[in-house]
């Protein structure tokens, strides 16, 4: 039995989680279920859905252009979360000393976040067109290029890396830059006086305590390069001939180019597992290098 | 990387947009109708409405624009997903076969037989597009073709006479080379190389003047890589990657301002596009040709969706009064757009559209060639994304016209026998 005081903290307890649980269960919970549901059906969203048991799990597997869209997603994972944690580490590092206008170094990294994607793909598109761009300009200059970038099968992908590393590393530098203020000073000085060097000292005193800040980027680029999406729908929209056709994006272009929502929701599932394995593979790692203080 | 998430909030506030125009209050009904057109266009479109609702007091007409119609199909049926949808929409004639599966949307077939309508004063390329298995299914929006455009200029300077309507392939083909220059960054020809129906449907043009075709008859098996097809992306290929003398476009329509800066030459492209070129003196010629100058037309339709029975005669009385031939002349005046019935060019105010924009008379005679339709299926989109992979990559010169097309049609051929 529950006492009725008990009872009655229960209830209220309910009550302040009610709202962000009714919200996750609308919009989270129910449509992984759906999702679920959708992945057996034949579903053009227009006529009578017809189950079809796992038969577009089948078709996956068999299917060359998913394939290539699993391969693009995780070469474009496994150089985008890197690139953008590392070269956002160092960035927070020289932003973190004391220098002549920080703030506006800082402004200067964080705006691309804070600019909407839409712009930042029609700027690149211009930026990076092979024939009248500034880019091929400029490398041209020191004899260099003339590059395709998203013209070229071969060099999109990676075109599109630079694009996203640029757009995103001011969020990452934000964190970083928060976590940095977070070292102390006394440790610091305490290891220089023991003789370490920049170099030990970033390796033994401040790698360590920012590492909880560390975890997270990677954990939160990893989710996002995973389903990386509008940066390409504004851009090379998948092409050219599939180079930059990654998960979501095929996804998107199996339920509403084509209307096949089943097969759609499939490749969700799946997306949703690599995702799964990716994020608990990471977390069990971090539990065991991360410090988290005393 | 923000996630589907927001596509799909999109979606939704797409829908809940649409449910603006509910029932009747005092007597009047509200009709409801989505359009992607911007500027000029969508200026005549608010014009249209607020004249019709002038004078028809028991009905009132709310025209919103939905975006690019290029997604316009995902956004309607999203919409009508959610249970709140436009009465009228502007879609494109390739979705014909999409459209005609939705028990929402209205069959006309009784209607167009009332008196007034004169159903067979649309040009047939338009009533062809909206007649899926025995149903119509939309009002003739918009008619268009491809033609040559040109810049004069250019042609002055490389001293080459003007195309003529007697220009064959090799004509087309030496001119474009003579017109580029690659100091300059000039092209003498411009195509869209993003593997989208804008790839396809120029290639079309050429794969019937070839003397080809798409699917065979009945629409079961792929034809286009016949030996028609492979001389079609013949063509392409050596243009693009052997005289280097075509812009490659990525779909981003780059290609109309560098015309219109005179980087440019010539183009294959239709009506639409004229008033982006301000600042050249151009001119219009019928495609160049092989064994005959076919076009291809992309007619677009009005699709009627059920609302309800009182909400879907207004929303017929509307479409019946904007495609009459009087309101289909202001129109085209207004916007440039050809005319969408044969009658228009014997109203009086027809001289005046034609003189208010020079070239368009080739397009209204150019409606002769366009003989032949892309086929009315369900899978078309799958279709054109095989073709249009194939022609990307013989553009890019990552693939042989003969090898790549026997692909895709290996690849359209199981669409069509599976429907996936």
């Amino acid at each position: 039995m529950i006492s009725r005081a008990a009872r009655s903290e229960h209830v209220s307890g309910w009550l302040f989680v009610a709202p962000a649980a009714l919200l996750i269960g609308i919009f989270g919970i129910l449509p992984i279920g759906w999702a679920a549901l959708l992945s057996f059906q034949n579903n053009d969203l227009l006529t009578t859905p017809t189950w079809v048991g796992t038969q577009n799990y089948h078709t996956l597997v068999n299917d060359p252009v998913f394939r290539q869209s699993v391969n693009h997603t995780i070469v474009y994972t496994l150089l985008f979360v890197p690139l953008s944690v590392g070269g956002s580490l160092g960035l927070a590092m020289l932003l973190n000393a004391r220098i002549r206008f920080s703030w506006f170094y800082r402004t200067a990294v964080f705006i691309p976040v804070a600019t909407s994607t839409v712009a930042t793909g029609l700027i690149f598109n211009w930026l990076l067109e092979p024939t009248y761009g500034v880019a091929n300009y400029l490398l041209g200059k020191v004899h260099l290029g003339p590059y395709g970038f998203f013209q070229n099968p071969d060099q999109a992908l990676y075109s599109i890396v630079a694009m996203t590393v640029w757009g995103w590393l001011g969020f990452d530098v934000i964190v970083y830059l928060a976590a940095l203020q977070g070292v102390p000073e006394s440790l610091v000085e305490a290891a220089r006086l023991d003789g370490a060097g920049r170099w030990a000292t970033f390796r033994h005193v401040v790698f360590p305590l920012v590492s909880p800040a560390t975890l997270f980027l990677i954990v939160w680029s990893t989710i996002n390069a995973l389903q990386v999406f509008d940066e390409i729908y504004v851009t090379t929209r998948g092409g050219p001939l599939h180079a930059t056709t990654v998960m979501v994006y095929y996804l998107y272009s199996q339920a509403f180019e084509f209307f096949h929502a089943g097969y759609a929701a499939a490749i969700a599932e799946v997306l949703f597992a690599i995702t799964l394995v990716f994020s608990l593979l990471q977390l069990w790692l971090g539990n065991r290098r991360v410090h988290y203080g005393s | 990387m923000r996630r589907l998430f927001l596509i799909a909030a999109t979606a939704l506030l797409v829908a809940s947009a649409g449910c603006g125009g509910s029932s009747s209050s005092n007597g009047v009904v509200n009709v409801t109708v989505w359009h992607g057109y911007e500027d000029i266009e969508g200026k005549a479109m608010t014009s249209a409405a607020a004249r019709f609702n002038a004078t028809h007091p028991k009905i009132h007409v709310t025209v919103q624009n939905y975006g690019n119609a290029d997604y316009a199909l995902q956004k309607v049926l999203t919409a009508i997903r959610g249970g709140s949808y436009p009465d009228i929409a502007y879609l494109y004639g390739s979705w014909a076969a999409n459209i005609a599966r939705s028990p929402t949307a209205v069959d006309l077939t009784s209607r167009i037989k009332e008196p007034g309508v004169n159903w067979n004063d649309f040009w047939p390329a338009e009533r062809q597009a909206v007649q899926v298995g025995g149903k119509v299914i939309g009002m003739p929006a918009l008619v268009d073709n491809l033609a040559l455009v040109y810049n004069k200029k250019l042609f002055d300077q490389a001293g080459i006479p003007y195309p003529t309507a007697n220009w064959t392939w090799d004509d087309f083909r030496a001119a474009a080379q003579k017109l580029t220059d690659t100091s300059a960054k000039q092209f003498g020809w411009a195509y869209v190389a993003d593997g989208s129906e804008d790839t396809v449907w120029r290639f079309d043009a050429l794969l019937w003047q070839a003397g080809g075709d798409i699917l065979n008859s009945d629409n079961t098996k792929a034809e286009f890589n016949s030996p028609a097809g492979v001389q079609a992306a013949t063509l392409l290929q050596q243009m693009a990657t052997v005289d280097h003398s075509v812009y490659l476009d990525n779909g981003n329509g780059n290609y109309a301002n560098l015309f219109n800066s005179g980087k440019i030459a010539m183009l294959f492209t239709g009506p639409w596009d004229l008033s982006s070129f301000p600042d050249v003196d151009y001119g219009v010629q019928v495609l160049p040709g092989l064994t005959n100058h076919q076009t291809i037309s992309g007619p677009d339709q009005w699709v009627l969706f059920n609302n309800g029975s009182q909400r879907t005669q207004a929303a017929w009385t509307f479409l019946k009064w904007f495609t009459s031939p009087q309101q289909a002349l202001i129109w085209s005046t207004q916007t440039g757009d050809l005319p969408i019935r044969a009658s228009e060019t014997r109203l009086p105010g027809y001289q005046a559209y034609v003189k208010k924009y020079p070239g368009v008379s080739v397009f209204v005679q150019n409606e002769a060639n366009a003989l032949k339709a892309r086929p009315v299926i369900a899978n078309y989109n799958e279709v054109s994304q095989a073709m249009g992979q194939a022609i990307e990559a013989v553009l890019l010169g990552k693939g042989q016209p003969q090898q790549e097309l026997d692909q895709a049609a290996q690849q359209a051929d199981q669409t069509l026998a599976t429907g996936q």
